[in-house]
């Protein structure tokens, strides 16, 4: 049916199927993510919670604490740290290729993408331990 | 206040069969308070210098031929007046990111290329006959693609995109919010096989959405936002394939 198949990139089967849909995808999830939920999350742990008297203070981390122990919870914050982390990882990759490190676009894959999942297994380590 | 003094022009000159490198010329050119770019290059062709080389042809923003770097910036040279840079000079260039043939000429093959690369154009596995009738559209059929479709081809966005001048492979704004244009159609039948031009490696995921090709458009196409959008359907067709193997549902 493709009467230009044979020209396409990558010659006469299908065209490379580029693995970049897959990290935008994860880049794409993030940016919603950050955008979402990150400045909640600045505004209730960074301005919210810590504001007033000690005993007050102490007694709504307690809460806190007790909210983010429940497993749903975990699920939720593992997953807007993991897709926020791809999504900047994925930004930074693309900020380094244009700034002439292009020829090492998929050689930046491992360190970048690399980062962000060991910096989220060591979140999903912290959060177990909640 | 019709005519009011001079306007001088710096334009980019370059013929390749007796110049090494390109040069600036400076033309001092009536100024008019209704001149666009394009009459003072033209009135500096017809009275001063028959070797200056440039494109054009409808003066009115519909043929997309006129388009040059004014003081830096893409512009459609018709719609670009004098009066919004008087008293201060204008520099006339070629567009960035392209090939210079001759003067504020560029070579057109690559983008030509990469147009057709894309299908602009309804593709169906069965086509009517004419006297069967027309396919029928809604409006809301219609809306989903119709700013895409104002695309005038001047490439003013190709200039303006930072992607382009790095990514040979990068299919660039007008390309792909044109292809996405079609994709969109509820007519079009072509998508699986503009997305497997689209989903290779730099051919679209190379633009990081820096937008001014959207700012730069003199249509009001918006091609950032039709390339997020062929992005998102793209990750579709991405994960559609490991559920779907490609060919089983065509």
């Amino acid at each position: 049916m493709s009467a230009g198949g044979g020209s396409g990139p990558g010659g006469g089967g299908p065209a490379r199927r580029s693995g970049e849909a897959f990290w935008w995808a994860l880049f794409s999830g993030g940016g919603v993510m950050a955008a979402l939920f990150v400045p909640a999350f600045v505004v209730v742990t960074g301005f919210l919670l810590p504001a007033g008297d000690a005993a007050v203070v102490a007694e709504r981390a307690a809460a806190f604490a007790q909210a983010v122990g429940w497993w749903p919870v975990k699920v939720a914050l593992l997953g807007v740290i993991t897709l926020s982390l791809f999504h900047c990882m994925h930004r930074i990759r693309h900020l380094l290729m244009d700034v002439g490190l292009r020829r090492y676009a998929g050689a930046l894959k491992l360190p970048c993408y690399g980062a962000a999942l060991a910096a989220s297994l060591w979140a999903a380590w912290v959060l177990w331990g909640i | 206040m019709a005519n009011n003094g001079k306007i001088t022009l710096e334009i980019f000159r370059y013929h390749p069969e007796t110049d090494s490198e390109p040069r600036y010329q400076s033309y001092e050119v009536p100024y008019n308070e209704d001149w666009v770019v394009l009459d003072a290059i033209n009135w500096i062709k017809d009275h001063i210098d028959g070797t200056v080389t440039h494109r054009w042809s409808c003066r009115m923003g519909v043929c997309g031929s006129c388009g040059m770097m004014v003081n830096g910036e893409p512009k459609l040279t018709c719609a670009a007046f004098l009066k919004d840079y008087h008293p201060r000079a204008v520099k006339v260039e070629p567009l960035v990111n392209f090939p210079v043939e001759r003067d504020l000429v560029v070579a057109m093959d690559g983008f030509m290329d990469k147009l057709d690369a894309v299908k602009p154009y309804i593709i169906r596995d069965d086509v009517n006959d004419t006297s069967e009738g027309e396919y029928r559209q809604s409006p809301a059929e219609l809306a989903r693609y119709k700013q895409f479709s104002m695309c005038i081809n001047c490439m003013l966005c190709y200039a303006a995109c930072p992607v382009v001048g790095h990514e040979e492979e990068f299919l660039g704004p007008a390309a792909l919010a044109l292809g996405h244009r079609y994709n969109k159609d509820s007519r079009d039948e072509g998508q699986s096989e503009r997305m497997e031009v689209m989903l290779s490696d730099e051919a679209m995921w190379g633009c990081t959405f820096v937008g001014e090709c959207s700012v730069v458009c003199p249509k009001h196409v918006d091609p950032a936002g039709a390339i997020q959008q062929a992005k998102a359907m793209g990750a579709q067709e991405y994960f559609k394939g490991f559920v779907m193997p490609r060919g089983a549902g065509e």
